[in-house]
């Protein structure tokens, strides 16, 4: 099935039907959560709403708006005054228009000339599993100019990819958050681009004592000390303001 | 001064409204008085769940409905068990009305 890449994928456990031309890698990222917006094109008043619908929460003193719940698709709104909302929590964009109507709908039985309008998918945010521990060290160094790893505090490595413009949290354990895409399939393109460069930091693992430079990370110490950086400064860790 | 006047609903307050009715209604009494026993009854309720009640509850079920809208709470429990030291009663929907502590005592004062 992997005749046609030229790196072998991943072993599937059992995942049947990887499109292996999307999906050279043979891993699908999972959507975990899908923020949306709409416009119901009318005023509301966000009392007479959280007075009657359910699970319904207003405060106005900490936030602007009323947030309410549904149980399918298991998701949150945050419904405004001009009439706008934002919908959280979906897994699939279908699922995330389907809750958006049903917002809307809600608001509608109680009495407002709601229509349904500019919905919009704002985010998605996917992850997934490489199943092998990552050299993050190795990686941000290697990556500069896209990587920002501060294990002091943030255990992953924030890697702030150009094209598509997304941003992966990659940790050790070698699992992978991808997050900023409007469409899936760019969170499909990143993470196809970014698993060839994980698999060449995978972490050793085996008998090799702890001190011990695995072919990889010798290249990598060759490469750093043989020549400085491409630019012209000397490679400058990443600073922290103070 | 002015209490919460969550209490009236329940079983003491409602038969108290009740007696005061008929008093102001036998004429044995003013309607100002009756006014000023429900705020005394506000008051004290406010003051024996605080300072005299230890007994703890614990409710469990399955929460159909929640709301907080003006600083109160509404929750919907559905197949609840109330516990407390030493006994247990199911219900099949149980409502509960709650406010901030704090703001009782405020509004009390």
């Amino acid at each position: 099935m992997a005749s046609t890449s030229a790196a072998p994928p991943a072993s599937l456990e059992g995942n049947e039907e990887v499109d292996a031309e999307k999906h050279p890698s043979g891993i699908i990222p999972t959507l975990q959560n899908i923020v949306a917006t709409a416009n119901m094109g009318c005023q509301l008043d966000l009392k007479a709403i959280a007075m009657q619908a359910r699970n319904a929460e207003y405060n106005p003193k900490r936030f602007a708006a009323v947030i309410i719940r549904i149980r399918e698709p298991k998701t949150t709104a945050l419904i405004f005054a001009s009439g706008k909302m934002v919908c959280t929590g979906a897994k699939s964009e279908e699922n995330a228009r389907t809750a958006a109507r049903k917002y809307a709908r809600i608001v509608q039985k109680l009495g407002f000339p709601v229509t349904f309008k500019d919905f919009k998918i704002q985010n998605i945010v996917a992850s997934c599993d490489v199943k092998f521990p990552i050299r993050l060290e190795g990686l941000a160094y290697a990556h500069q100019m896209f990587s920002n790893y501060e294990p002091e505090l943030f255990p992953g490595l924030i890697y702030r990819m150009r094209s598509p413009k997304i941003v992966l949290l990659i940790f050790v354990s070698g699992k992978v958050v991808l997050t900023g895409a409007k469409q899936r399939d760019e969170i499909y393109k990143a993470f196809e681009n970014i698993y060839p460069v994980l698999n060449d930091y995978k972490k050793q693992m085996g008998p090799a004592p702890p001190g011990a430079l695995s072919p990889a990370d010798a290249q990598a110490r060759v490469a750093a000390t043989s020549r400085p950086s491409p630019s012209e400064k000397p490679p400058e860790p990443m600073r922290i303001q103070q | 001064m002015a209490s919460m006047e969550l209490y009236r609903r329940s079983t003491l307050g409602t038969c108290l409204e009740a007696t005061l009715d008929e008093l102001v209604n036998q004429a044995a009494m003013t309607p100002l008085l009756a006014v000023k026993t429900l705020m005394h009854f506000d008051k004290a309720f406010e003051d024996a769940l605080r300072d005299r009640v230890t007994t703890k509850a614990t409710i469990k079920g399955h929460l159909h409905t929640y709301r907080y809208c003006d600083q109160v709470w509404t929750f919907v429990v559905e197949n609840a068990v109330v516990k407390t030291d030493n006994q247990e009663e199911h219900v099949d929907k149980l409502k509960i009305v709650a406010i901030d502590a704090k703001f009782g005592q405020l509004a009390s004062r």
